[in-house]
């Protein structure tokens, strides 16, 4: 319901945006044969992977590599959804002027020399501004590094792929302020197999706001969890308009930003207390909370939430079951999710007795439940099933260190059984054996996220509590 | 939509409202002030303080001094009519000796509220987000501990609970080691309305409601300083 009201609001221009990510023919303007250009590297990946039409674009050369070369936008004869333009900043004007006449839906402008670099730049951004006024076509730029979409192989990051990994397709999308940031977040979740399906970079913003393209995922079914990371927005008064479009995103799925520059001091000027209390931070940090994102405090704690928030369920309440084979693991998750507001509530003594009959002497049954440096999968599995199904708790956090003998890769299948609970779970894992890796890498692919340390397990865990609490405030608001 | 006493300052040329135009605008949004009087002499100050009610503090009403106190613009904590002629005496010849310049408009006499919490309520203009409600905890250190909180204006009932409950200063207004439970709805309100207040008149620049002081549970909150600096609007 919410996803229509979204979908209606930018009307034509709006679905424009959509050949941003999903075109059905692309054309590479500014495609060379040179090794290690951008359009090099943009063509090379398109042309490999890109599941739709390419036509290269240069008028110097009649074909690359034996593929056929146009010498305009113009001349291509087939219809052209989307334009990458990597040519110098002088030439855009030109080229964008074609792509207006040929019809072009959307364009990436990768090339920078615009108004980041000076007056220059400048005048050539307002000309690009000018051209594309009154048609529909839609701009992602310039000086960006455009899109990532992991499902139909569209890649614009014109880094190549021994430098730069492309992550596997999932549900995560992210929104980068910053070009090399996006690019070094990919990497890292090619590693790690994070499902970063969607990504995108739009860099000086000439056209294609963070906003937009946060109502954009809020409508795409692929996308579940929207990732941003923000230095600042750079129009007057457009915090007002970011403020809007993601109240309304954040009640269909949920938004986790990073805001860097967070120290950068105030510009007011100061005759008030108001004033001088007041650092622009602050005010993103308040804007943030009344929208309903979720603030994340770095990108790794950006993805550590987003994985949670990716796969599991939303919990009811606030209690939390910690299931640990290590007593220190145990009071270092006890002591973050105190801090963050949720509770770890002692057993009711019938729980407790009926635990102590099939764990071992040794073990403590009032959670956390300890099942010692003697468990093995069994013990998980009987306190998973007699304790997470009742009305006692609202979630659990598992911490399973496989350097204790008696556990083994078989505890996987334990813990992948009780997502038939519908309550939501995380794993603590940590340790640097091959066993561990496989643990591990059998939860994430079943849906199930593991972290390194009790903390960051416990904050994935607040996540869930906070979206859940965001989600009911917001729509309630609505009613 | 901005309110007759912000044009009448501005076509003046002053660029912050005078003490009692400021609590007439917040009265105009229903947010309350302490009872006060403008006065112009000692016998109506006695009178003035008779009517709003002892304890009452005193304060010199001009548009060229920017910080009452430290010209001795103000006397505080006066309990008796013999008082008030002295502090009304001391106020006038404290101003012509140290700011001689300053027209003097009269004297204000309010009335001192007592023993309640003290707590910041603010607004102010940003270039990207525009209008921005700020809330804090009040006093001296303000500055020094930064509790604050913000959002853009105009604010919602649950923006201003929830801006008063991500701060410090929320354990106090609860009750902080047997400390009286201050009221909290009392406050949101004032929050919610000033937020108003704000986005109506876009040709206030800055404003504080400094101190705010919040009364025991169920007997309210009071404006009891407020300070309005003013920007002509293109």
């Amino acid at each position: 319901m919410a996803t229509e009201v979204l979908r209606g609001e930018s009307g034509l221009r709006g679905s424009n945006i959509d050949a941003l990510f999903h075109p059905s023919s692309v054309a590479v303007v500014g495609a060379t044969p040179k090794q290690g250009h951008v359009g090099y590297v943009i063509m090379v990946n398109l042309l490999g992977k890109f599941k739709g039409k390419v036509f290269l674009v240069n008028p110097r050369y009649d074909s690359i590599n034996g593929v056929k070369c146009y010498k305009g936008l113009t001349d291509v004869d087939d219809e052209v959804d989307l334009a990458v333009i990597a040519v110098p900043a002088p030439v855009v004007p030109q080229v964008v002027v074609d792509a207006v006449k040929k019809g072009v839906k959307a364009l990436i402008i990768i090339s920078g020399g615009f108004s980041e670099v000076g007056d220059e730049g400048r005048r050539l951004e307002d000309e690009v501004r000018s051209i594309i006024k009154d048609s529909k076509v839609r701009v992602l730029g310039p000086n960006c590094i455009g899109v990532y979409n992991a499902e139909n192989g569209l890649d614009t990051f014109f880094l190549p792929e021994d430098r730069m990994g492309r992550p596997p397709k999932g549900p995560i999308a992210l929104i980068s302020q910053s070009g090399a940031v996006a690019a070094a977040i990919l990497d890292w979740a090619s590693r790690r197999k994070l499902g970063i399906g969607l990504a995108v970079n739009y860099g000086n913003k000439i056209d294609v706001s963070e906003s937009e393209l946060l109502e954009y995922f809020a409508g795409n079914p692929n996308v579940k969890v929207i990732t941003m990371y923000m230095e600042g927005l750079k129009y007057p008064g457009e915090g007002l308009r970011f403020l809007e479009t993601a109240r309304k995103v954040a009640q269909v799925k949920p938004v986790i930003v990073y805001k860097a520059g967070r120290t950068k001091a105030s510009v007011h000027a100061v005759a008030s207390h108001t004033a001088a209390l007041a650092g622009d931070y602050e005010i993103y940090r308040g804007a943030f909370r009344q929208a309903g994102l979720i603030e994340a405090n770095s990108v790794r704690e950006m993805f550590d939430l987003a994985k949670a928030l990716a796969t599991q369920p939303l919990p009811r309440g606030k209690r939390v079951l910690v299931l640990t084979d290590s007593g220190g693991m145990g009071i270092q998750a006890v002591d973050t999710l105190s801090t963050l507001g949720l509770e770890v509530p002692e057993l009711p003594e019938t729980m407790q007795s009926m635990l102590r009959k099939y764990l071992p002497p040794l073990a403590i049954v009032r959670n956390p439940v300890d099942v010692t440096g003697s468990a093995t999968d069994e013990y998980y599995k009987i306190v998973l099933d007699s304790i997470l199904p009742t009305s006692y708790v609202d979630m659990a956090l598992i911490v399973a260190l496989m350097q204790i003998p008696g556990l083994t890769p078989n505890l996987v299948n334990y813990i992948i059984d009780a997502k038939r609970y519908g309550k939501p779970m995380v794993v603590v894992s940590f340790g640097g054996s091959a066993l561990m890796e496989k643990f591990n890498d059998a939860l994430e692919n079943s849906g199930i996220p593991v972290y390194a340390t009790p903390d960051r397990g416990a904050r994935a865990l607040w996540a869930l509590v906070e979206y859940s609490r965001i989600r009911k405030m917001l729509r309630e608001e609505v009613e | 939509m901005t309110h007759d006493l912000v044009v009448k300052a501005l076509s003046e040329g002053r660029f912050k409202l005078l003490d009692h135009e400021a609590y007439q605008l917040l009265e105009a949004y229903g947010i309350p002030t302490p009872g006060y009087r403008v006065v112009s002499n000692y016998e109506e100050a006695i009178k003035a303080a008779n009517e709003v009610g002892y304890p009452v503090a005193i304060k010199v009403i001009s548009p060229d001094i920017m910080h009452k106190t430290d010209v001795g613009g103000v006397a505080l904590n006066i309990s008796s009519d013999d008082e008030v002629k002295r502090a009304c005496q001391e106020v006038s010849s404290n101003v012509k000796r140290l700011a001689p310049y300053a027209r003097v408009f009269g004297y204000l006499v309010q009335h001192m509220v007592q023993g309640g919490l003290e707590v910041i309520v603010g607004g102010l203009r940003d270039g990207i987000f525009g209008t921005v409600v700020l809330f804090g905890m009040g006093g001296v250190l303000t500055e020094l501990y930064r509790d604050t909180s913000m959002r853009i204006a105009p604010i919602t009932e649950d923006d201003a609970l929830s801006m008063v409950k991500e701060t410090k200063a929320y354990q106090l207004i609860i009750g902080y080691r047997g400390m009286p439970r201050r009221d909290i709805y009392s406050l949101v309100d004032i929050m919610v309305k000033f937020s108003r207040l704000i986005v109506d008149n876009p040709q206030i620049s800055e404003a504080d409601l400094n101190p705010v002081i919040m009364l025991e549970n169920g007997k309210g909150s009071y404006v009891v300083d407020a300070r309005f600096m003013l920007k002509p609007h293109n």
